[in-house]
């Protein structure tokens, strides 16, 4: 007997196609679609996501599956959600991360309805991740893991989210493509650019937003903290913390871009010293479990403030209204406005928030009236 | 699952058996080139001239009036470019259209206007017909060409093609129509209505894909598009599809022969879906429903609340198969020109389905649409509210 039916995303990638392939397998009733996110028109070369090459990919994968295959136009919405922030962000002086609001808005909400629509009881992607025990976790294969951009979906999406790569690794997932007689996708190169950024340059999409004079985009100062103006940078929006490449040269210890301000135009540089961070604030916090609000003061939680960085024990001294402030119990470089920082309890995501800012100094809980 | 339920008839209809039938022998003995001297070639060129006869006949034209493409789309581009083209040396730069053009002819004009036509795009009203104040106005004797369709394909309204001609031709202009979608629901008679060219499409009539005509008035002057042999009188170089020809000609007969009985059971066909929808959906919006004359095969509908995507991938799995909009070549449907051009509102704009009828529609199936629609439309209510 068929179990409920699943919209799958299909990217035209390998991950998306063998999740949907798996699906088939265990007897679901597969619909695919590949999200149509924006329009580069013709005359981009393949790229992920949008190009007609990876629609056409994924659509011979669902006839080689022998399941429908849907393009949806969520142009508007992605444009709004994802496109229009990645400007706004980079034009505030801060680094985004698009895939994370991608998730969120585009692949976990706005695709939900179009499940809904057509009555499928689930969503399925291609992510490394795992729903368990009615708990986000992190991919089996660590190296690929991809639980750190899920952390903004909405937990009640959690118990309709069907994630079949994630239990296992990518090679397992490749060699799933061929046992399949996927040759399509069994073998396509990974992507690891912004979906819609084609050839790289971020600052494009945002010449084309907000004007070549737009701020971010404009000559400004390079400063040292203590306000020393050391040279001159051709837009703010090409650097993000913890960069090294583009800096002046000429000093005697490896220099990094440590903050930005967009004020003044200014990008701050500093030594290594200057990276390090021992605690943060972060805003738009969204919880994947039970959270009780009362409690979380003091609270410890293992935290990520990029994809690829290790967990970091911290300690919880405020959370109020959607924002959250940590003491990191040791000090971690580069932490970026703009990214996320996500909660880990062992493999388990509890949850996370967009960066605020870093604090120099490791705040501690406040001092309660005796 | 109940049978499957085809309504999507302006986009292409099955190819008739009589038709098969009648192709069968140019592809296989009969296969000669009208070219060539020898028997093959003169077995095949009878049958070329039969077919051009047979189906200008149709048209009230004369058989060296009608030019074999490779379907409406071409047809569209030799009509519109290959006319401004020929003309623009005289004096005649501008170009006329409307804006609820089928994209083979505003593509056409574009391409057009790139090379240095003027392009100029009449109104029309909301009730999706050529406004013809407006039309007028801009219909001078700077005009080398005018396309405006007789039968629109999104929402079926019938455009006074008789009126307008004669304000081109009182100008000079070159009169062309796109008929893809008029051919066999209208009638079309060169004899009575004096355009200078003419569209047609095999696939929507019974024919194959990728075979139509094109009728080019006596004396009408038209750059090609292609460059090579002399066939189609040098209008159409390359080796004429002879099996498509003959299959073109006996639908196009089929048509007309049954154009007003078919016509009358599409009409009772589409005032019981729309009947349907508007029992069960009240404020469903039918676009074109104001138009003084509508083709009988085409409903266009609406319902405020609901998105075409949604809607027609819900319908497609539930066997029944639509349309919206224009597909680009993604696969998505985008917003219409059509009802963008007749001003709807986006709400509806972004909702609008076309079901289209034909061959295959019967009374019971429709009955089932609207049971469907109308379902899918509670629910798309239900989930908008949550």
């Amino acid at each position: 007997m068929r179990k409920e039916r699943v919209l799958v995303a299909m990217s035209g990638g390998v991950d998306s196609s063998v999740a949907a392939a798996l699906l088939v397998e265990q007897g679901y009733d597969v619909v695919g679609a590949t999200m149509k996110l924006f329009c580069h028109g013709d005359d981009v070369p393949d790229r992920p996501c949008c190009s007609l090459d990876s629609i056409n990919d994924a659509r011979r994968v669902c006839q080689q599956l022998g399941v429908p295959h849907y393009v949806l136009n969520l142009e508007s919405a992605f444009g709004h959600d994802v496109v229009d922030d990645f400007v706004s962000e980079y034009a505030r002086g801060r680094t985004p991360i698009p895939c994370v609001r991608c998730n969120t808005f585009t692949k976990f909400r706005d695709l939900v309805r179009k499940a809904d629509a057509i009555d499928a009881t689930w969503v399925a992607t291609g992510h490394y991740a795992r729903v368990a025990d009615g708990r986000l976790r992190r991919g089996v294969d660590h190296a690929k893991d991809q639980s750190y951009f899920l952390w903004g979906i909405d937990r009640a999406v959690l118990s309709r989210m069907l994630l079949p790569v994630g239990a296992q690794t990518k090679a397992e997932t490749r060699a799933v493509a061929r046992r399949l007689g996927l040759e399509i996708i069994a073998d396509k190169v990974e992507s690891q650019d912004i979906c819609f950024v084609p050839d790289g340059d971020h600052t494009k999409i945002i010449r084309q937003k907000l004007g070549s004079d737009a701020p971010a985009l404009r000559t400004g100062p390079f400063v040292l903290s203590s306000g020393t103006v050391i040279g001159e940078h051709e837009g703010y929006a090409r650097f993000t913390i913890g960069q090294r490449r583009g800096l002046p040269g000429g000093f005697p210890q490896p220099m990094f871009v440590v903050a930005i301000r967009p004020a003044d135009r200014a990008v701050v540089i500093g030594p290594r010293e200057e990276l390090l961070g021992r605690g943060l604030i972060a805003r738009e916090v969204n919880w994947l479990t039970e959270v009780d609000s009362a409690s979380l003061l003091g609270t410890r939680l293992g935290v990520q403030v990029r994809h690829r960085a290790p967990p970091v024990a911290a300690e919880v001294i405020r959370a109020e209204a959607g924002e959250i402030e940590l003491a990191l119990d040791e000090p971690v470089s580069a932490i970026t406005p703009g990214q996320s920082v996500v909660f880990y309890d062992g493999d388990g995501v509890l949850g996370g928030g967009v960066i605020e800012a870093a604090r120099g100094q490791r705040a501690s809980l406040p001092v309660l009236a005796a | 699952m109940p049978d499957p339920i085809y309504l999507d008839h302006a986009a292409t209809t099955p190819v008739r058996p009589e038709v098969l039938e009648a192709m069968a022998p140019f592809y296989g003995p009969r296969f000669g080139n009208p070219s060539s001297l020898h028997r093959w070639g003169r077995e095949a060129r009878t049958a070329l001239d039969e077919a051009r006869e047979r189906l200008a006949a149709c048209i009230g034209a004369r058989a060296d009036e009608m030019c074999f493409t490779s379907g409406g789309t071409e047809a569209d581009n030799i009509a519109i470019l290959g006319a401004w083209r020929a003309r623009k040396a005289d004096g005649r730069n501008a170009v006329v259209s409307t804006p609820i053009e089928h994209k083979a002819v505003l593509g056409a004009v574009h391409q057009a206007a790139k090379e240095g036509a003027e392009e100029r795009l009449c109104n029309v009203t909301q009730a999706g017909t050529v406004d013809a104040q407006s039309f007028n106005k801009l219909t001078r004797p700077d005009v080398a060409v005018v396309s405006v369709m007789w039968v629109n394909n999104e929402i079926g309204t019938i455009q006074p093609v008789e009126d307008l001609v004669a304000t081109a031709k009182a100008n000079g202009a070159l009169f062309h129509t796109d008929a893809v979608q008029a051919f066999g629901k209208i009638e079309v008679d060169a004899r009575t209505v004096a355009f200078d060219a003419l569209s047609l499409s095999g696939h929507k009539i019974g024919a194959p894909k990728g075979c139509g005509a094109m009728f080019v008035r006596r004396g009408t002057a038209l750059e090609s598009l292609f460059h090579g042999g002399t066939q189609e009188r040098g209008k159409r170089p390359g080796t004429e599809n002879v099996a498509a020809a003959v299959g073109l000609a006996l639908a196009a007969e089929l048509a007309c022969a049954e154009r007003e009985t078919e016509c009358a059971r599409l009409l009772a066909l589409r005032e019981q879906l729309e009947a349907g929808i508007r029992a069960r959906v009240p404020d469903a919006v039918i676009h074109g429903a104001a138009a003084p004359r509508r083709a009988p095969h085409i409903v266009n509908v609406s319902v405020p609340g609901t998105d075409s995507e949604s809607m027609l991938m819900a319908l497609d799995l539930q066997g029944i198969g639509c349309s919206a909009g224009s597909a680009c070549q993604s696969g998505t449907a985008s917003p219409s020109h059509v009802l963008s051009a007749i001003g709807a509102p986006r709400e509806l704009i972004n909702a609008a389905i076309r079901m289209s009828l034909g061959s295959m529609s019967t009374s019971e199936s429709i009955d089932r649409v609207v049971e469907v629609f109308a379902r899918l439309v509670d629910k798309a209510r239900r989930l908008a509210v949550a």
